[in-house]
């Protein structure tokens, strides 16, 4: 049996600058690996109908006999950015991180050189470019039930900007939840089902606190004729925006410098 | 120690202590890692693989300091360049072929050619012929090549491997030894946990024994061999006629004592377990007894660890 020594296979290892592109390409290239399961395209799939299936619902019951913009404003207030986007965002936020800690793959991330505030953004970035490409189709396609090819006082357009925006937003709180707890999943579901869907149109002070009432404030300016002036503004949304995502580059990357994978035995 | 010589070190212990919450997983340990292969020798649950998270700079100690060439292993990635730790758990991502698998692991090292570095990595663990298939479908001994291809890929300096003959059958236990020789030779320092001593004592120089969170004791593995065969052991007798052959034992010098259980058998305490071995057959023919059973009651791994830290 041939035994093959180090240098003589591979010579000395040759270390350069962190390629922050490559990087970020194999990062992806990871959470794909992990995301990819069945089981979780069905789930995205099955969430981005959602909101075709409501509005073919009230079309079918005469619902659009009325103004046609007020109910694709009302559809795309409730199912796309209060139920689409952040269950589509927390199903991919949580997917790669989660099921690497659970079987320890995490290890094969957090032993490399690789800047831990860099692994967390790429797939941070991985979850929202996923989130906003897959949620841009539930609003077209709501869109196209409702009316048709045009885009009336660029309503379609609008919030085809707020998916991506509302997608970066909810992809960067899913994927510190999957860092922090075990059960970001069910602690995902929970605050998307509460503090989303019910609480935020309950209590005002909490639209300053929901990424749903964000997503509303980028889309808003954009159409024509403005939109409702209460609740937060753009610039405010984006600021939000901003710090959400650098928390979790910030918190998450220190997580991983001393990530909680248990045991790595068996 | 000098930070000069400290930097020269690959592993240094100095009273470490780890624990989560109120269990203690590791307790006052220190030792020094030079290269060549040393064994991290204790039953489950002694703390083996929290020493190696720990030296990986997976988690800070409770207490006390872990160096790494001088340095201290945790928030600090660069020390991947020279360290690489091989995991007991098998997972790897399923979707991937091992060829992708450690060529990520290249890239994301920072090699400046991470395919020519996975295919000299894949090479070295006899993984070549199947390093286009997906991870899948490999067996456990494939997935144990796999993982130590993308441990060796960056060729650290200090190796860490948690059980990494557990699947493995004789042909690559051996390759596997080999190879770890191979590194050894070349200056690396391989730290290797198992809890079967026989698996280790022949590829490590030295070894480390640890037994609920601390360091039982070290040497070569004849020292360790010695010190495990030469304790007290006890054995459960069964025989024809018990009282007649208590009788011939106890005036044995190797009989430390003597006790009965029941009408048919009886525990015999001795501290030379091969003398032992010899003259109860002689005892037993004085005494015209008929053996029935003859067995040890504390050879398990625990007890003779527990020896161990109790000397």
């Amino acid at each position: 049996m041939v035994v093959h020594s180090a240098s003589a296979s591979g010579g000395v290892a040759d270390y350069g600058p962190v390629s922050y592109p490559r990087t970020a390409l194999v990062l992806m290239r990871l959470a794909w690996a992990r995301t990819g399961s069945p089981l979780l395209i069905l789930g995205v799939l099955a969430v981005l109908c959602l909101p075709v299936l409501f509005s073919l619902i009230f079309a079918s019951r005469g619902a659009l006999s009325g103004d046609p913009i007020d109910f694709l404003l009302a559809r795309y207030d409730t199912i796309v950015a209060g139920l689409a986007t952040p269950l589509i965002a927390l199903l991919l936020g949580t997917s790669a991180f989660s099921a690497e800690t659970d079987d320890g793959t995490l290890l094969y991330l957090v032993t490399t050189t690789t800047p831990r505030w860099w692994i967390v953004t790429a797939r941070l970035l991985f979850a929202a470019l996923l989130t906003g490409v897959l949620t841009s189709l539930s609003v077209f396609a709501a869109g196209f039930v409702a009316v048709g090819l045009s885009n009336p006082e660029g309503i379609v357009s609008a919030y085809t900007v707020a998916v991506f925006y509302g997608g970066v937003t909810y992809a960067s709180l899913f994927t510190m939840l999957a860092l922090l707890t075990r059960r970001s999943l069910v602690v995902g579901l929970v605050y998307v089902l509460f503090w989303e869907g019910a609480l935020s149109e309950t209590f005002q002070a909490i639209q300053y606190l929901s990424v749903r009432k964000w997503m509303t404030a980028i889309a808003e300016p954009m159409i024509a004729g403005g939109g409702d002036a209460s609740g937060p503004s753009a610039a405010y949304a984006l600021v939000a925006a901003a710090v959400v995502v650098a928390v979790t580059v910030f918190v998450g990357g220190r997580r991983l410098h001393e990530p909680r994978m248990g045991r790595i035995g068996s | 120690m000098t930070a000069a010589t400290s930097a020269m070190v690959p592993l240094a212990f100095d009273h470490v202590s780890h624990w989560y919450g109120d269990v203690v997983a590791v307790n006052d340990v220190s030792a020094v890692v030079e290269p060549g292969i040393t064994g991290l020798l204790g039953p489950n649950g002694a703390g083996k693989t929290t020493l190696l998270q720990l030296a990986a700079g997976l988690m800070g100690p409770s207490g006390g300091t872990v160096r790494v060439f001088g340095e201290t292993p945790v928030r600090n990635p660069e020390i991947f360049r020279q360290v690489a730790l091989v995991p007991e758990r098998e997972a790897l991502p399923g979707m991937l072929s091992a060829r992708a698998f450690v060529e990520a692991r290249a890239t994301l090292l920072g090699l400046r050619n991470p395919r020519a570095a996975a295919t000299a990595a894949l090479e070295m663990v006899e993984m070549d012929t199947v390093a286009d298939r997906a991870v899948s479908g490999f067996s456990k001994g494939m997935r144990q090549r796999t993982k130590l291809a993308a441990a060796l890929v960056q060729q650290p300096r200090l190796v860490l491997l948690d059980e990494p003959f557990n699947g493995l059958d004789p042909r690559q236990r051996l390759h596997m030894m080999q190879l770890l020789e191979a590194r050894a030779a070349e200056g690396t320092a391989v730290l290797l946990s198992s809890h079967i001593l026989e698996e280790i004592e022949g590829v490590a120089s030295r070894i480390l024994v640890m037994l609920a969170g601390r360091l039982a004791a070290s040497g070569d593995h004849r020292t360790l061999r010695r010190m495990m065969t030469d304790r007290p052991h006890t054995v459960r007798i069964r025989a024809s006629n018990v009282r007649a052959l208590a009788s011939q034992l106890v005036v044995e010098p190797a009989v430390s004592g003597v006790d009965m259980d029941g009408a048919d058998a009886l525990h015999v305490r001795t501290t030379d377990y091969t003398a032992f071995s010899r003259l109860l057959v002689r005892a037993a023919k004085r005494g015209d007894v008929t053996l029935f059973d003859v067995q040890p009651t504390d050879e398990s791994l625990e007890h003779v660890f527990a020896y161990l830290v109790q000397r």
